[in-house]
């Protein structure tokens, strides 16, 4: 048990979206997702950095489409394999992520969160807060304000 | 100093700025007048004192209090007429109104601030003993104090939340050490005895306080009222605005609209559940109405009067000109022309900018003013006005100018530009170098202008606003700038573009204008200079930039026909093969040339370089001083659209300057035509001069390279410009109209022991009878053996040019073609043509050729080696007439060929000396090393037979010389060689 939060949580039960990048799960905090879309009709930028998919028109609202799986160096998600599109709240703006395929939605214990390793099949570490083991999955739990972050 | 209903502060702030906002412009206003005092304006300066006063008390805030009843005194002297407002008096209270805003603006702390200063020179005004001597001490003092304690009195915000420990303090214990000595002591039973005088003027000012529990509030309302048409948005610019006044009458349509909008909402429901697709379209039209309204009102609430801005510049006029010790009157004019309010709030600054340039470098002192005998006031107008959908902002002074020369020097020797670029340079782009960064104009730096903040840093906050500036200056008679605006950023027009399958929308200001360059033109309007491609639009060269490659996709084009976008291969736009520029090309590269040439002769209709689809579509685009075209798809609709910023993850492309969603639902991205030039690295300054210059090298190659024709040029009618051949000229007379003899239906004259015939253009060619004039010139031709004179009229002139000669559109009976002279078109008159249809007897008795007098056999076969069509088309005309076969080539390869490939068929070669790939001269060698062809009879056209060249010529082999368009004599010789032949 890593957690030495010294606050207590009312909340120590979180339910995490689950999906697939590539072949790794990985969770949020449902609470992060605005809504999972279809793939929609996208407008490519030219220029854009590679990971960036395109933008597209979301109820009036322009949305950065960001494939998750080139972003987090899994490779390109492949577009005709029917992937899904989660809308998150972003610092103040709204951005896709693009995923293989959605999952469960899991209620994890946040008090048995683990610390992220160094890698997980492939993505960097740092990109986790910790991961979640389920019985049959190990659930990296994404941090994304830090996938979103223009740093790197 | 306990403040409990932060809503009252708040209200008393926002009431006390605005009033200090009026008293600014009025107190200048009441400076003009002088002796001649505006009682009206004086209460309402007096009144906004006053009422400063009453809320200070009411709120505790004693130090505003104090310094605004000071105030108070001095203005009611004023109006009592005892006393005279000379600047100096205006000065100090305007110094003190400086002070009161900014206490008024960090009011928690304005209990804390030293106003001694402000206070000793009002109180020593009211008091009489204000003298020159002491203000011109004060004023001084008064002012560097004001910077200091404006500086403190504007701490970061989180000091504030520490105030209410400190002000529980008691006052006396200032915490913040003076620098001035303190007040001497004897004012403040000055200040006493003033207010009590003040008491008999009516208003109970000391008393405001304890009243204040009623009152104030109420005379706050009543007169924020009658202020705020007047004022309705107090300038203070440089802090965002969090509320907007909007007048009521607007929120009434807006709320009626937004009500309708709701009874469409409603109306439209209903049809889409009952399937009725008329009334769904009339639903549809009834929202497309309101929302345009809705659009157009809303946008209406976000406008501002310029005068917002405007209203601070005669205070900084004033104070700069002061300082600078210059005359000047500042003009404003437009007032009440409206701009969007981020505009107005992002305009403040480079305008600021502006008006204190013009101040600081723009006006000369007063001396050098009488010097260069202008009146030693200097004006300065600063002006707006509404043209063309845009707001024009001028700020223009009568002062020194621009010097473009000395702005070159400067920066030449800054390193900014070379001396070879600025010798290129136009006046006007010398002006427009202030605006490279790192330039002052300033021989010294001053604090008023020169502090690193340069005009760079004007263009660019006005460019971010879609907005341009331009210079216009006279040196010696003063500079205009002149800015244009758009009226709104939030709803742009745009022209909407396609390239690579996706939408572009490019804003309108930014568009000149629309350019279709059919296929059949592109190549010859469309030039490759240096890396660059140019476009010739008017005279003037035209840098092109393909959108697909400064953002990187690949090139397709449109098919019309297929109605779909396909790949685009091509290299260069220019590229119809056949074209290039001399300068360019490799000279290793002759076989590639000659083999597309054999492939070009089975061009197919289906090849799209000739089809529409090859058409280019420009859209020119200008961003400040640089212009370019911009080459795309499809151009389509213009469309008014909403700017959507793009996420984060997108700011790195420069290009693009947001996004927008089009009426499908689909995004487009907006461009950012001066991103896309830069990321082009196309540069103003060199931009569109070095294509000129390279292109004009280029020209000059290509011209060497081409056939020169001596062309004697003369006009017959004043409007129409002809030309002849030079070399078919005899020699030209001048000759009176009474010399001109008209006999038998013919006009002849005498000339040498003879009579010559006279013939004029319009004879036979449908232009312009002759001018009527009484000198005449005669051009004397020898024809058929005879003489001919072709009457024309002056100015005359000989001339080599190598342009092409369009044989076409002007094509007619005795008019050979036309070629572009010094941006005339001329008419090139076949003479020959002309004598032989007006006096056709003279070719009765030619001589025959030699092949009609044996029927039996075929007429003989010459081969026409000439790269010019215009050329190859008239001596094949002259050889068909009298019924020889002829073969041509376009060039020596081909020539070459087809003569081994007809072999003994061809009886003569008549073969151009310049060509393309193979010239004559190597032609010639190549035909006689060859035995087979070494009695080959082989003459040469050229348009200029010089000696060398006919030397040169007869050493490869060429049996004779001949100049191009004498038909006369080519035939002559012609009918010589075939004679022979038989």
């Amino acid at each position: 048990m890593t957690d030495d939060k010294t606050t207590v949580d009312p909340r120590r039960i979180v339910e995490l979206a689950t999906f697939y990048v590539g072949e790794a799960l990985c969770g949020m905090d449902i609470l992060k997702v605005q809504e999972i879309n279809k793939l929609m009709q996208m407008t490519k930028v030219p220029q854009a950095p590679d990971y960036v998919v395109g933008i597209l028109n979301l109820r009036g609202q322009i949305v950065t489409v960001i494939d998750l799986g080139l972003k987090l160096g899994l490779g390109a998600t492949d577009l005709t394999q029917d992937p899904r599109n989660i809308i998150v709240n972003s610092a103040g703006a709204h951005v896709g992520l693009l995923v293989r395929q959605i999952s469960d939605v899991v209620s994890a214990d946040m008090d048995r969160r683990e610390l992220a390793p160094a890698n997980m099949r492939g993505i960097q570490g740092e990109y986790f807060t910790g991961v979640y083991k389920t019985d049959n999955n190990l659930i990296g739990i994404l941090n994304v304000d830090k996938v979103l972050s223009l740093e790197d | 100093m306990d403040i409990e209903d932060d809503e009252i502060l708040q209200g008393f702030i926002e009431e006390s700025l605005e009033h200090l906002a009026d008293i600014e412009n009025d107190l200048l206003t009441i400076e003009e007048g002088g002796s001649n005092i505006d009682e009206d304006l004086v209460n309402k300066v007096f009144r906004a004192a006053h009422s400063i006063k009453g809320g200070a008390g009411f709120m505790g805030l004693t130090t505003i209090q104090e310094l605004s009843h000071a105030a108070e005194n001095v203005l009611g002297m004023i109006r009592s007429k005892k006393l005279i407002p000379t600047p100096e008096i205006i000065n100090v209270l305007l110094i003190a109104s400086d002070q009161l805003q900014s206490m008024i603006e960090d009011v928690h702390n304005s209990n804390e601030v030293d106003i001694s200063a402000h206070l000793l020179p009002l109180n020593s005004i009211a008091d009489g003993s204000f003298s020159q001597v002491t203000q011109e001490a004060s004023t001084t003092e008064v002012k560097t104090k004001t910077k200091q304690i404006a500086g403190k009195s504007d701490p970061p915000p989180a000091i504030e939340i520490e105030l209410p420990v400190e002000k529980a303090k008691p006052l006396a214990a200032k915490p913040k050490p003076k620098p001035e000595p303190e007040p001497e002591p004897e004012i403040e039973p000055e200040l006493v005895s003033l207010s009590l005088q003040e008491d008999d003027e009516g208003d109970d000012n000391d008393e405001s306080g304890s009243y204040a529990g009623t009152t104030p509030p109420i005379q706050r309302n009543g007169r924020s009222d009658s202020s705020s048409d007047k004022n309705k948005q107090s300038g203070h610019p440089g802090k965002a605005e969090t509320t907007l006044r909007v007048h009521v009458s607007l929120l009434d349509s807006l709320m009626n609209l937004a009500g309708e909008l709701v009874l469409s909402r409603n109306q439209l429901l209903q049809t889409i559940g009952s399937d009725d697709l008329r009334n769904a379209e009339a639903v549809g039209q009834r929202i497309d109405l309101i929302t345009s309204e809705l659009q157009e009102a809303i946008m209406l609430t976000r406008m501002q009067p310029i005068g917002n801005v405007f209203s601070k510049f005669p205070r900084v006029v004033r104070d700069l000109s002061k300082k600078l010790n210059k005359n000047i009157d500042l003009t404003i004019v437009g007032k009440d022309v409206e701009l969007d309010k981020t505009i107005i709030e992002a305009i403040n600054d480079p305008l600021t900018h502006l008006v204190r340039n013009s101040v600081d470098h723009g006006i000369e002192k007063p001396a050098d003013r009488k010097k260069t005998g202008k009146s030693d006031i200097g004006l300065i107008i600063l002006k707006a006005y509404h043209e063309a959908g845009q707001v024009v902002i001028e700020i223009s002074d009568d002062g020194k100018g621009l010097d473009g020369e000395s702005l070159a020097t400067s920066a030449i020797s800054k390193g900014l530009l070379t001396a070879e670029q600025a010798q290129a340079m136009s006046d006007k782009e010398k002006i427009n170098l202030i605006f490279l960064p790192g330039f002052s104009t300033a021989k010294e730096v001053t604090d008023v202008s020169g502090r690193g903040v340069g005009m760079d840093v004007v263009k660019t906050n006005l460019d971010q606003l879609g907005g341009t500036v331009d210079i216009i200056s006279e040196k010696g008679s003063g500079t205009t700038i002149s800015i244009k605006l758009p009226l709104t950023l939030a709803i742009i027009p745009c022209q909407i573009i396609e390239t690579g399958g996706e939408r572009y929308a490019i804003p309108q200001v930014n568009l000149e204008e629309l350019l279709r360059i059919p296929a059949s033109q592109v190549q010859n309007r469309v030039e490759r200079v240096g890396d660059a491609e140019v476009v010739r639009l008017r005279g003037t060269l035209l840098p092109l930039i393909r959108l697909s490659d400064v953002i990187g996709i690949e090139r397709t084009y449109f098919d019309h026909s297929a109605e779909e976008i396909k790949p685009d291969r091509r290299e260069q736009t220019a590229d119809r093969r056949g074209k290039e520029s001399p300068l360019f090309r490799n000279p290793n590269e002759p076989e590639k040339k000659s083999s597309q040439k054999g492939e070009s002769l089975n061009r197919s209709v289906l090849d799209r370089r000739y089809s529409a689809s090859s058409a280019l579509n420009i859209v020119v685009v200008s961003t400040g001083s640089m212009k370019y075209g911009l080459i795309v798809d499809r151009l389509q609709d213009s469309e008014e659209i909403v700017i959507k910023p793009l996420g984060r993850h997108l700011q790195q492309c420069k290009g693009y300057a947001g996004a927008t969603i089009m009426g499908d639902g689909r995004i487009a991205l907006i461009l950012d035509v001066s991103n896309l030039a830069r990321m082009a690295r196309l540069n103003s300054i060199d931009g569109s001069d070095r294509a000129a210059e390279v292109a004009k090298a280029a020209e000059d190659a290509r011209r060497a390279h081409k056939d020169r024709q001596s062309l004697l040029i003369f006009k017959s009618s004043e409007t129409e410009h002809f030309a002849v051949p030079l070399n078919q000229v005899e020699r030209i007379e001048k000759i009176k109209r009474s010399d001109i003899e008209d006999l038998g239906g013919k006009r002849v004259m005498k000339y040498r022991g003879g009579s010559l015939s006279l013939i004029c253009i319009d004879d036979l060619a449908m232009v312009n009878p002759l001018a009527n004039h009484e000198n005449l010139l005669v051009i004397v031709f020898n024809i058929a053996k005879r003489a001919i004179g072709l009457l024309a009229i002056g100015p005359i002139d000989a001339i080599e040019i190598s342009a092409e000669i369009d044989d076409t559109t002007l094509n007619q009976p005795g008019i050979l073609g036309s070629i572009i002279i010094d941006q005339h078109t001329t008419m090139l008159v076949n003479v020959y043509e002309m004598a032989q249809t007006l006096f056709p007897q003279w070719f009765a008795e030619r001589e025959k050729p030699v092949f009609e007098a044996e029927p039996e056999s075929d007429p003989p076969t010459i081969l026409i080696a000439e790269d010019s069509k215009f050329f190859r088309n008239q001596v094949k005309g002259y050889m068909t007439e009298v019924g020889y076969n002829v073969i041509e080539a376009e060039d020596g390869v081909e020539a070459l060929n087809k003569l081994h490939e007809y072999g003994d068929l061809i009886a003569m070669l008549v073969t151009d000396i310049e060509m393309p790939n193979m010239n004559g001269f190597d032609l010639t060698q190549r035909i006689r090393k060859d035995d087979k062809y070494s009695k080959l009879p082989i003459i040469a056209l050229t348009t200029l037979a010089s000696a060398e060249d006919m030397a040169k010529g007869q050493a490869a082999g060429v049996n004779e010389y001949h100049i191009k368009l004498d038909k006369e004599r080519l035939m002559v010789s012609v009918h010589d060689y075939m004679k022979r032949r038989f």
